[in-house]
């Protein structure tokens, strides 16, 4: 069930089966990033694999000498690429591995272009996925859905991706799905019929308790993704922006040459792999903890040439001290611009009304406070467009709604035109008409007597708080509560026993606070594994960028506007 | 015995403790496996011995918990805390059980089925334009008539006819009186002018010859069918005239069409690639072979070191150091081989493709990778004086430790089933194997001395249990017992590693505040330090007036320089430091930098002599210097950090173009950072001298530590500094050069060296010393 380790294997099995001698790895952009996520260069670099390439890139230079291994999406212009090199190969054998399942006429155009005879091997490998954790992937889709309908090429880009990740894990599961999703049903009814088609691919050992393929949509809930967060993966990728491990330092003032972008990957940084989960306070003490022992192994200056035993400490220190430096400076100075931006944006004083706003259900309070945030100067457009946001979600049918008012406060803060829109927009994409789970008023007995015990008790850290629905909801299902009414089974087929291996699947995008709620999960119930994948990883930015490719451009507010401005979809 | 290597923080067994087997040190991940496990696998083994060994190790782990509480707090929850992996019942996704790969499907038998259908095909084609090649050029085409010739030629092949064809097949232009006909005398088609292609003699019977050389070997009965090249260009049996000598003056040359030339080119191109090894691939090969060798030889060496640096007498210490020379031999092997393939085709015209150079550079990085990672992880030797005082104190620590233990094994004889047994035994002054329940400890000779670590206790009393074990032949038991053995040093040193860390907390704090003015400095004098610097130099001519022996002087002055270089090293740490890259750094002229490299170029060697002959002690000026660091009148100290974190700046920006992957600087440490020679233990040193040190209970009598016992000798002798000490340093300096040198870090590559030339000076006024 590990996402990162099935890829891994893939590759290293890809590398291995070559045999010994120079290789290079060919790929397209998007196994490039596959490829990435879960090795490093050095580590496979000491497996003899000396070049990466990119298959559609002219500037390769015939090297007979060199194997090559082919990583590719079976995209017809891959498919192309691979036969315009074969004619003319550069290299001098090539092991083929394509990452999703290809057809048999591909196969033969190939087959027919190697005149030369260079193939040696040719096989599907699903690593057709980003594996960002072990429990988590993703598929960089950005705008998968028009309205609320497929986008019939980002629906066959998410059925391969959902399948690969299916293959890769050795999982032939049962399927779930949200009723109240057009896409959710769609999706299913898609995975479905290629396991049927290709099952002699999903022909896996059977396990006791069958494994369960949730599939979710992500306008059940649009809180969750507009948060602020304070756990330092999700912080990091909503302040700065995560990108394939990556994280773009350019906009930081004052920012070194080398740390201009900075890769965050649990799977070769100890100290991120430690702290990822961990929030912000946290992370600040393990910061400085991590300084002194950075400290403590720099070699001692004053010492240095004193005797010959501190030169020997020095030489001995050297190398480990080399690799600390490299981690300390990267963390220190992320840390350092998220508090930066924490203060400069006010975020704490935001982040809590956020969280009221999400968990609680006084109207009045919240009302005030977003009122006097939106006063604030050193709030940011978007953080006041995100209050408003969350009001609008969450009192959408309040008897005393304020909206109207509170849009033209926004107005008069000289918010822009794109933000206010949004504002609809969100409420469009995500409001209670849309909804199938109740996220802000638990309607049964248990929940409701839990959220008053909780009020009873006050909450441990006021910026952590709210939950996402996602997490009632796997609760549900790891107990075998999750109503069959609202998530049917697609098929006869129902599932007797609790669920063990878990694959929920979110469209339009999962979230890291979703990542963090799934992995407490795993690590609070044993037996029960569960892995998170959704068409992207958003962070409030992309997700608004999703609403607003979705088609959902909202009403503008003001019958005086301009005309409709040209729509921002791609 | 895994003392050499204590496990550094981060260290992935520390997240797994839990759930490995006792007995055997099996990583199983998960409790349910290690139940399962422990049950097939040690049930069958002696009751006592294990329970035992478990009480034992319960007690170390007790000790170290108790030790833990006594140190400082900050420590212990920063440390421990912060690479600690929790668990709450569930299972963190990373320890999730290994998999197996994942679903794979092969096409290649229908790849492969398809692809011999057509490769027939063009088989057939090409083999048929061969043949008629050959025809062609069999007989003297300069002593041949036009007429016959062309004859011959259409015999061949069928010319098509003239009138078929009004426009050229390829451009399709008419043809006319002006623009005639041509026939290719490979396929018989007809184009124009403009599309006629020539064949040259010595080109077809390059591609004739060939397929004859093809066809002896392919009709051998040991030639593979399955051999990608050319397998089936070989039948072409029919081939009997052979193509003689062909006159080379003659240039007429053959006419065909655009395909067949296509086709023979692409042939041509075939018989070139297999005849041809490009010097890559040759030296290449070479450079495996040597890492092979390493692959092969280290660990038994890394065995053999471990083994005499715990003081053991299994292997003799020259062999040891024999094959340390053998590897190192084979580290520089490598280090040429790949500095070759480096500079491959660099000063050739045309230069080679960037492809090419980048493949260079790769195959030089990883092969540094590897040296820096096994070379660094080669533990150093005990000279002969230590080894006899490993092997002394040895004994000690054994006779010691059993006279410990048996003490102690009275007092809770009660708690075990043995102890009935083993309270006999301690009367006895020898310890002696009495039943399968367990080994006592050896207690030859009893001195008194407090041991306050109970670990070490611990582990010396193992250390003999297994000594009676082997006399007793129990093999088994060995095993076990030198696993176990090996838990406890590991905890050992965890101790210690944190007891070095508090220890020299102050330390870096101190230097904290120094790096701080420096850089104060750094930033504001930058402008008036070349100008100080001149006017330094003119001071010392002044001053040379005055002394006698002016040029000794000067030396010295030289020394001191050197020195000063020595001491940017600390400069260069800063560079990781994020706060110590301000811009008024990057700004620094690079031209002003390097100035100072040139000097001390050419000094060492003339110093070194003039040192030597002058009867003044260097010592003393080495030790006096160092307090001068902040002195002005030094310009290079503060020179220095600039230039490498420019420096650095560009190499890295270099990277990061051809590479699609990450370009972790760190990551190409990390596999140095796994030396043995864990640098923690080195950190005691100062920490011992300067903190006095009074509380650490593993400061005296330590037994299988090698480190522990470095600490000693330098203690006792602190002056003067072994030669092998040296010489180590030396290879590990040199080590850190060629690192340097390949990430391009000039500077520090400068910095390294003047350190390697200054030990190396210490080495040779050691050996005077020695002889005085």
């Amino acid at each position: 069930m590990n996402a990162v380790l099935a890829v891994k294997q893939y590759v290293a099995k890809m590398i291995e089966d070559s045999g010994p001698g120079m290789k290079v790895l060919l790929m397209d952009r998007e196994t490039t990033g596959v490829v990435s996520m879960v090795y490093t260069q050095s580590e496979i670099l000491q497996k003899e694999v000396y070049l990466f390439e990119r298959i559609d890139s002219f500037n390769r230079e015939p090297m007979k000498h060199l194997k090559a291994i082919c990583f590719l999406r079976p995209t017809k212009e891959n498919v192309e690429y691979l036969i315009q090199e074969l004619r003319r190969p550069k290299y001098s054998i090539y092991f083929i591995y394509f990452s999703n399942v290809i057809s048999k006429s591909d196969i033969k155009s190939l087959a027919e272009a190697d005149e030369q005879e260079v193939v040696a091997e040719v096989q599907e490998f699903y690593g057709d996925y980003i594996a960002v954790n072990p429990h988590v992937f993703s598929l960089n889709l950005l705008g998968c859905c028009q309205g609320r309908n497929w986008d019939p090429a980002q629906l066959a880009r998410t059925t391969q991706g959902l399948t690969a990740l299916l293959l890769s894990l050795k999982k032939c599961p049962m399927i779930r799905y949200q009723l109240s999703s057009e896409p959710a049903k769609r999706l299913a009814e898609c995975v479905k019929q290629v396991i049927t088609k290709e099952y002699e691919l999903f022909d896996f050992r059977r396990t006791e308790v069958p494994p369960l393929l949730l599939i979710l949509d992500r306008s059940d809930d649009a809180i969750t993704p507009l948060l602020n967060q304070w756990t330092y993966q999700a912080m990091v990728h909503e302040l700065l922006g995560i990108n394939n491990n990556r994280i773009d330092l350019s906009r930081v003032p004052g920012i070194s040459k080398d740390l201009r972008e900075v890769v965050l990957s649990a799977e070769n940084d100890e100290f991120y792999a430690n702290n990822m989960y961990l929030n912000f306070a946290e992370i600040g003490s393990n910061i400085k903890n991590l300084m002194e022992d950075f400290q403590k192994r720099k070699p001692k200056e004053q010492q240095k040439l004193e005797s010959i035993a501190d030169m020997k400490a020095f030489v001995e220190n050297y190398p480990q001290f080399k690799k600390m430096s490299g981690t300390v400076s990267k963390h220190v100075t992320v840390v350092g611009e998220l508090s930066r931006l924490v203060a400069e944006r006010n975020l704490l004083e935001v982040s809590e009304v956020e969280q009221e706003l999400a968990c609680q259900n006084d109207h009045s309070s919240a009302l005030q406070n977003v009122r006097r945030l939106l006063q604030n100067p050193k709030v940011t457009e978007l953080d006041a467009a995100r209050l408003v946001m969350l009001y609008a979600l969450h009192y959408e049918r309040h008897s005393s709604n304020s909206l109207p008012g509170l849009l033209t406060d926004l107005r008069n803060r000289g918010v822009s035109d794109k933000y206010r829109k949004l504002v609809s927009a969100v409420v469009e994409y995500g409001g209670k008409r849309v909804r199938g789970s109740d996220l802000f008023s638990p309607k049964d007995a248990v929940a409701i007597t839990k959220q008053f015990l909780k009020g009873l008790k006050g909450v441990e850290n006021v910026y952590t708080q709210h939950q996402p629905l996602l997490q009632e909801t796997l609760d549900q299902l790891i107990k075998g509560k999750l109503k069959d009414s609202q998530f049917p089974y697609l098929g006869p087929n129902t599932l007797r026993d609790r669920p063990q291996d878990i694959i929920v699947f979110i469209i339009g995008g999962a979230t890291y606070e979703e990542a963090l709620a799934v992995y407490n999960l795993n690590r609070t119930n044993p037996g029960v594994r569960i892995v998170l994948g959704g068409t992207t990883i958003h962070n409030t930015k992309s997700f608004l960028e999703e609403v607003t490719a979705a088609g959902f451009r909202g009403r503008s507010t003001e019958s005086s506007q301009a005309p409709p401005r040209p729509s921002s979809r791609r | 015995m895994a003392c050499g290597c204590p496990p550094p923080f981060g260290d992935p067994a520390e997240v797994r403790e839990g759930f490995l087997c006792p007995l055997c040190l099996k990583d199983l991940r998960a409790f349910q496996q290690l139940q399962a496990h422990y049950e097939e696998e040690h049930s069958g083994e002696d009751r006592a011995v294990r329970a035992q060994l478990r009480n034992l190790v319960q007690k170390a782990k007790r000790a170290k918990k108790k030790l833990l509480k006594q140190e400082d707090d900050r420590t212990d929850s920063g440390s421990q805390e912060r690479y600690e992996s929790f668990s709450y019942g569930g299972v963190d996704p990373y320890m999730w059980e290994p998999q197996e790969v994942g679903a794979m499907r092969s096409h290649l038998s229908d790849f492969k089925k398809h692809r011999a259908a057509r490769i027939d095909h063009y088989v057939v084609e090409v083999n048929k334009l061969i043949i008629r090649l050959e025809k062609l050029t069999s007989f003297d085409r300069a002593n041949t008539e036009s007429a016959k010739i062309r004859a011959i030629e259409k015999s061949v092949v069928p010319w098509v006819n003239d009138q078929d064809v009004p426009f050229c097949p390829d451009c399709g232009s008419k043809f006319s009186i002006r623009n005639r006909r041509h026939h290719c005398r490979l396929c018989g088609s007809i184009m124009c002018k403009k599309c006629m292609e020539l064949v040259s003699l010595p080109l077809a019977s390059k591609l004739t010859s060939a397929s004859k050389e093809a066809l002896s070997s392919h009709t051998s009965p040991s030639s593979s069918p399955n051999s990608v090249h050319g397998s089936r260009r070989g039948s072409i049996s029919s081939i009997s005239s052979v193509s003689s000598v062909l006159d080379e003056k003659d240039d007429d040359r053959i006419r065909c069409c655009q395909h067949c030339k296509d086709t023979l080119l692409k042939r041509e191109q075939q018989i070139d690639e297999r005849e041809y090894t490009p010097e890559i691939v040759k030296l290449y090969e070479k450079l495996r072979l040597c890492m092979e060798k390493v692959d092969q030889k280290a660990p038994e060496y890394i065995k053999m070191a471990e083994s005499l640096n715990a003081g053991e007498t299994t292997y003799n210490l020259e062999h040891a150091n024999d094959l340390r020379v053998e590897i190192q031999r084979v580290y520089e092997f490598i280090d040429a081989l790949s500095k070759k393939i480096l500079n491959l085709g660099l000063h050739e015209e045309p230069q080679p493709h960037p492809k090419t150079l980048q493949l260079q550079r790769m195959i030089r990085y990883s092969a540094t990778l590897f040296v820096q990672e096994k070379l660094l992880g080669l533990m150093s030797l005990p000279t002969k004086d230590q080894y006899e005082e490993l092997k002394k104190r040895r004994l000690h620590m054994a006779a010691l430790e059993a006279h410990r233990r048996q003490e102690e094994k009275q007092k809770d004889s009660t708690s075990r089933s043995v102890a009935a047994v083993n309270g006999d035994a301690s009367n006895l002054k020898k310890g002696t194997v009495r039943k399968s329940e367990g080994w006592l400890p050896t207690s030859s000779v009893s001195r008194q001395c407090e041991i306050a670590d109970p670990l070490l206790q611990q582990i010396d009393n193992i250390t003999s249990f297994i000594k009676q074990a082997k006399a007793a032949n129990r093999l088994d038991e060995v095993r076990m017992l030198q696993e176990n053995l090996r838990q406890l040093q590991d905890e050992y040193d965890q101790q210690q590693t944190l007891k070095a860390i508090e220890l020299s907390k102050k330390q870096a704090e101190e230097e904290e505040m120094q790096r701080e003015e420096l850089q104060v400095l750094c930033e504001k004098e930058w402008e008036r330090e070349h100008h100080k610097f001149m006017s330094q130099h003119s001071r010392t001519h002044s001053l040379d007036f005055r002394e006698v022996k002016q040029h000794q002087h000067e030396v010295t002055k030289e020394n001191q320089n050197l020195i000063a270089h020595g001491l940017d090293l600390d400069i260069t740490q800063m560079k990781g430091n994020p706060s110590s890259e301000t811009t008024a750094v990057q700004q620094l002229p690079a031209k002003d930098n390097f100035i100072f490299p040139v000097k001390p170029q050419n000094v060492p060697q003339h110093d070194k002599d003039q040192n030597r002959a002058a009867c003044l002690n260097p010592f003393e000026d080495e030790t006096d210097t160092p307090l001068s660091e902040e002195d002005p009148a030094n310009p290079f100290a503060k020179d220095i950090s600039p230039l490498i974190s420019f420096s650095n700046a560009i190499v890295q920006s270099d990277k990061k173009e051809y590479n699609p992957f990450e370009n972790e600087e760190d990551e190409q440490t990390n596999g140095a950072s796994v030396s043995t020679s864990n640098p923690f233990e080195e950190d005691e040193n100062p920490c011992q001298k300067s903190g006095g040190n009074s509380g650490n209970p593993f400061e005296e009598g330590s037994s299988t530590n090698p480190f522990e016992v470095e600490d000693g000798n330098e203690i006792s002798e602190e002056e003067a500094i072994e030669e092998e000490l040296l010489l180590q340093q030396i290879d590990n300096i040199k080590a850190y050069i060629f690192d340097a040198k390949h990430s391009g870090r000039m500077d520090e590559v400068e910095v390294l060296t003047e350190n390697l030339k200054e030990l190396k000076y210490t080495l040779a006024k050691q050996k005077e010393k020695s002889n005085c």
